[in-house]
């Protein structure tokens, strides 16, 4: 099987380039993490991240004929000839398909993706009534592996304020998770006009997501929520326009 | 609660609906000014001048492009700001947009007042 795969090495090269490898493949060989390592025997030079191998971790993530995704979880049977594999697109490469996700990871960080819950901790767990929990289906499944910001262009001219689509579901699962006590905080933080609405709705992210997610959705639910609070910022101040009434 | 997202307290958000709000406008004043077009179809300039005489139409066509330039100045400053790394120039080219703008409304003042 052909495929053609961006290398670069700071160290030696001047500049990255694409280098070719045609490689016989085992009939165990399904995925394209498969053939990569079967490469990677020929030619221990290459680089790329992996670890689970089966679509959990989010470490291989790349990007496959134009399109990121997971080569743990990419059927070789699907891809055209020969596979064109560069690195995830928006990021500095380290090495090969190896990118520097410092940016990614500043930008998940901001959101404080993490419960925020000042009540003295019970002695069991904190509860949630199944529909509660359901709220969270959807959103807590993002294994982190960046495939939707970096095929955002929002996220590749601004990556230093977009926050983009994986950091922004983190930002939403928490604001809809019940035990969860920062909402106007959350939101609040992402109020600043680069963070969230830099969001063009161009879909790159729903697209390419490898556990089929939908940041986009959650995005928009984001701003629903805002409605809701300045829904509520009214009705707070009409209630204390009343009481000094009274 | 509309008013309150246009306000400085949601910078982002006054932003973002303001484009969606402007967007609404010019959506409505196309769909009246095709049905006008249908109805009237204006064939020379007299009938033209006649189909921007009313009032009402003209206050429209105000409000419409009042909403076209908030509309177009957001979005095009958006591209700036995503395709003009150096910050100078891309100061400079949003004044030049500002002053087109305020240019073009100043002419459709003028078309319209006149």
């Amino acid at each position: 099987m052909k495929f053609s795969i961006y290398r670069f090495n700071p160290d030696v090269d001047k500049k990255p380039y694409m280098q070719d490898y045609d490689v016989v493949l085992e009939d165990s060989d399904q995925m394209l993490l498969d053939a990569l390592l079967r490469i990677k025997d020929l030619d221990d030079s290459l680089s790329l991240r992996k670890s689970c191998r089966e679509g959990v971790c989010g470490s291989d993530s790349m990007n496959i004929n134009g399109k990121n995704g997971l080569a743990c979880i990419t059927k070789l049977s699907d891809l055209e000839e020969p596979v064109i594999l560069r690195p995830m697109p928006g990021l500095p490469v380290i090495r090969d398909l190896v990118v520097d996700m410092t940016q990614f990871f500043e930008n998940y960080n901001s959101v404080k993706p993490y419960l925020v819950n000042n009540d003295p901790p019970p002695e069991t767990e904190r509860l949630q009534s199944p529909e509660d929990r359901a709220k969270l289906d959807g959103l807590y499944e993002c294994i982190l592996c960046g495939a939707c910001t970096t095929s955002c262009p929002s996220f590749w001219w601004n990556p230093d304020k977009f926050v983009g689509p994986a950091g922004l579901m983190q930002a939403y699962r928490f604001m809809v998770d019940s035990r969860d006590q920062a909402i106007d905080e959350r939101l609040e933080n992402l109020e600043e006009p680069d963070r969230l609405y830099r969001c063009h709705n161009i879909m790159n992210c729903v697209e390419v997501c490898p556990k089929k997610l939908n940041p986009n959705a959650a995005i928009a639910k984001i701003k629903d929520l805002k409605f809701e609070q300045a829904r509520e910022h009214k009705n707070k101040a009409k209630k204390q326009i009343e009481i000094k009434l009274v | 609660m509309l008013i309150e997202l246009l306000t400085e307290r949601y910078p982002g958000m006054r932003a973002w609906l303001t484009q969606r709000l402007t967007g609404l406008v010019m959506a409505i004043y196309s769909i009246v000014a095709l049905l006008r077009f249908f109805i009237i179809q204006p064939e020379n300039y007299e009938a033209w001048v006649s189909f921007f005489q009313p009032i009402w139409w003209r206050i429209a066509s105000l409000i419409f492009w009042l909403a076209l330039s908030m509309h177009a100045w957001l979005g095009i400053r958006d591209v700036f700001k995503d395709y003009v790394p150096n910050y100078v120039v891309q100061r400079v080219l949003q004044n030049i947009l500002v002053v087109l703008l305020w240019i073009y409304l100043a002419w459709v003042l003028w078309l319209l007042l006149v």
